[in-house]
């Protein structure tokens, strides 16, 4: 069968030209034939549809209702978020469920989630990861719900069929796009990178496996900054990031007992040390954990928990990995003590940006 | 599997091919429908054909808007079709066919409410899209995008060609925003990213080379706040070639202005929460079991997010008509009947 099939290819390609001979005089390299591909890819998107299927149970619907007016163009220093509804993923039988923080950004004081069976509850926010742009919401409904099956970063691969999901749009059915999976460990160890389009349609929905498996939670992430609104402006570009939640139980256990999660902090302003490694301190931050640290002016960060710190790069890389309230050891050569100096410090969350207002309350009426 | 096929079907097909003589362009007939044999074709023969059959349009620039456009054939006598804009407002309408010929368009008929354009140059035995397949596609559906943005390709240069998937085949009044797109009925959101100077006009077809529909004007979505990639399906193109208006909704008979006996809190103006302020004694609202503090998240199952969706939602209702309204209470949701009556 195989062989007349092949013949026929042949024959094919004698009679089509050369694209399809292009492909066939190289029958070492691969058997498959420009037929195979095209049933490859046919078959690819029925599986899309089976994987878009099987999360749906899992997935809801959230709407808010209020919440800090929003000024054309832009809020907190972020482009404007949209107004329509937004994505997220039941991550418990009880219903709590991981969704994006940039679904909060005007701090809505009532959030209704409409689940699958198009059931509309009142949701109750509890706690959120600022580093990872996530928070977790929670229903009260009685019914118990399927939890969408999570792979752990291990088990991703690089190049593997990645498809983001949302409602973003506004129709209760979502919005599907496919690619891959660009890279693993991202942003401080806390992201996958995939190209399939990641906008405000599908923050806080899924990112999922051909067989409908949960990668992560998509999110607006931006390496160069921890702003909570970061990354929106990199939308549909090709380069977007999901949460992976497999291997997070603390995280998840954290954030549904109402923790908060802020990104690290150190408190120096710092350049290259121009005598050779590490990073020299030009200044300290009044009453940040540097200065609580006794750290000082000229003084060169050399390690941090015995890693090499070579240059300012990988200084922020190995802060990024951390969260406030993580202890760290420094290595210093300071101007008085010719022998490096540990010093152990606690890192804190960030003060709020100059200029700012302070985070509004959640507005009262009545 | 196509490969378990019997023989003889299959040699058939070849015959067919080989009778015809020298390949796919020539399999395809007049009138672009696609022949048995062609549904193994590869990405690269669907680009090629569907190339065959599209145009580069330039018309006027004006300021900042750019005077080019992407189009196809919809007819061998030399229809084109592509997207309503400023560039087509000039004295002189340019367009060069996939061999690089240019010919002088006339604007046959422009549709500002569904955003294309019909145009007409001198060619004979054209191929073409034909628009009477219907509508193809389903989400999941690889496509492929095949356009001049950025009027990367001049003269007899190949258009650009992008692989995505349709990510949602919608309705208009299902999802968006009604300010957002300028016509009502269906679309076809997709994943290539076309929302790009020029893309307008191109088209999007399927692994069997079907067209999938036109790809559309740039738009932002005011759900999102971001630009869509979207395609004005066949179908719609199909009616606008014909001459035939959009399904309109039936005019409706003027019905009298409704109340619920609802007052809102409107401290913070009409962007604010629907909170319920004050039930009137003896109101459907009152009797629907409405209390002040109430917030009010949907009537009829439309959200109402704002003071401005309830004018909005309670000014299309009908007197006796009963709908379903859905008001917060602590934690709770609450749903009720309610009945408008008239307005005194």
């Amino acid at each position: 069968m195989m062989n007349r099939f092949r013949g026929l290819c042949l024959l094919l390609t004698l009679l089509l030209g050369l694209p399809l001979a292009a492909q066939d005089a190289r029958p070492s390299a691969s058997n498959l034939s420009p037929q195979d591909s095209f049933q490859a890819m046919i078959l690819t998107s029925k599986a899309v549809r089976q994987a878009i299927e099987s999360i749906q149970p899992s997935l809801v619907t959230i709407e808010s209702f209020g919440g800090v007016s929003v000024v054309q163009g832009r809020i907190g220093g972020i482009r404007k978020q949209g107004e329509g509804n937004t994505t997220g993923i039941i991550v418990s039988p009880e219903g709590h469920i991981v969704t994006s923080t940039f679904n909060f950004i005007q701090q809505p004081p009532v959030i209704t989630v409409v689940t699958s069976d198009g059931t509309r509850h009142v949701a109750k926010m509890l706690g959120r990861d600022d580093t990872r742009k996530i928070c977790m919401l929670k229903i009260d409904t009685g019914q118990e719900f399927p939890l969408p099956e999570m792979v752990p970063v291990d088990q991703m691969q690089v190049g593997q069929w990645a498809i983001s999901l949302g409602v973003g749009y506004g129709d209760v059915n979502p919005a599907a796009s496919v690619g891959i999976i660009s890279a693993k460990n991202r942003v401080g160890g806390r992201a996958v990178q995939t190209d399939a389009n990641i906008s405000p349609a599908n923050y806080g929905g899924p990112l999922l496996d051909i067989q409908g498996r949960l990668l992560g939670i998509c999110v607006p992430m931006n390496p160069q900054s921890q702003a909570v609104g970061a990354g929106v402006e990199w939308y549909d570009s090709g380069i977007g990031f999901a949460i992976p939640l497999a291997d997070a139980d603390e995280l998840l256990s954290g954030l549904k007992e109402g923790k908060r999660v802020y990104p690290a902090y150190l408190g120096i302003l710092a350049m290259p040390n121009p005598e050779g490694q590490g990073v020299w301190i030009e200044q300290v931050v009044q009453g940040s954990p540097a200065d609580r640290a006794g750290l000082a002016p000229e003084d060169v960060i050399v390690a941090i928990d015995g890693v090499d710190v070579r240059d300012m790069m990988q200084l922020r890389k190995i802060l990024n990995r951390q969260q406030a309230g993580a202890q760290i050891e420094l290595t210093l050569l300071t101007a008085e003590e010719t022998e490096p100096k540990k010093i152990r410090l606690t890192l804190d969350r960030p003060p709020p940006p100059k200029g700012t207002p302070e985070p509004l309350e959640v507005p009262r009426i009545r | 599997m196509m490969r378990c096929n019997p023989y003889p079907k299959r040699l058939s097909r070849v015959g067919i091919a080989a009778l015809l003589g020298i390949g796919l362009t020539v399999v395809l007939d007049g009138s672009g429908n696609l022949g048995q044999a062609q549904i193994e074709n590869h990405v690269s023969q669907i680009f090629a054909e569907a190339n065959q059959r599209m145009v580069k349009v330039y018309g006027a620039s004006a300021g900042r808007v750019e005077g080019y456009a992407t189009g196809f054939l919809v007819s061998a006598d030399g229809l084109v079709m592509t997207t309503q804009g400023v560039f087509l407002d000039g004295n002189r309408v340019r367009i060069l066919t996939a061999d690089g010929v240019e010919h002088a368009a006339s604007v046959i008929r422009r549709d500002r409410e569904r955003q294309l354009a019909l145009l007409k140059i001198e060619v004979e035995d054209a191929n073409y899209f034909s628009l009477a397949e219907g509508d193809v596609g389903d989400k999941g559906d690889w496509v492929v995008a095949i356009s001049n943005a950025f009027k990367v390709a001049d003269k007899d240069e190949p258009l650009s060609a992008t692989l995505g998937v349709i990510s949602l085949r919608t309705t208009i009044e299902a999802r968006l925003n009604r300010r957002d797109v300028a016509y009502k009925g269906d679309l076809v959101l997709i994943d290539p990213i076309t929302s790009n100077p020029g893309a307008a006009g191109g088209v999007i077809v399927n692994l069997q080379g079907q067209l999938v529909g036109m790809i559309g004007k740039i738009i932002n979505s005011s759900d999102t706040n971001t630009r869509l990639n979207y395609a004005v399906p066949t179908s719609s193109l199909e009616q606008f070639v014909a001459n035939e208006k959009p399904d309109s909704q039936p005019v409706l008979a003027v019905s009298p202005p409704v109340e619920l006996g609802i007052r809102l809190f409107t401290h913070g103006g009409r962007s604010s929460p629907a909170y319920i302020d004050r039930v009137s004694r003896g109101s459907p609202a009152r009797q629907a079991g409405m209390k002040p503090d109430d917030l009010i998240i949907s009537i009829g199952g439309t959200k109402i997010g704002n003071v401005k969706d309830y004018e909005q939602v309670v000014a299309g209702l009908k007197v006796g008509e009963e709908v379903i309204i859905v008001v917060k209470r602590g934690i709770e949701l609450i749903r009720q009947p309610i009945i408008p009556v008239e307005k005194k």
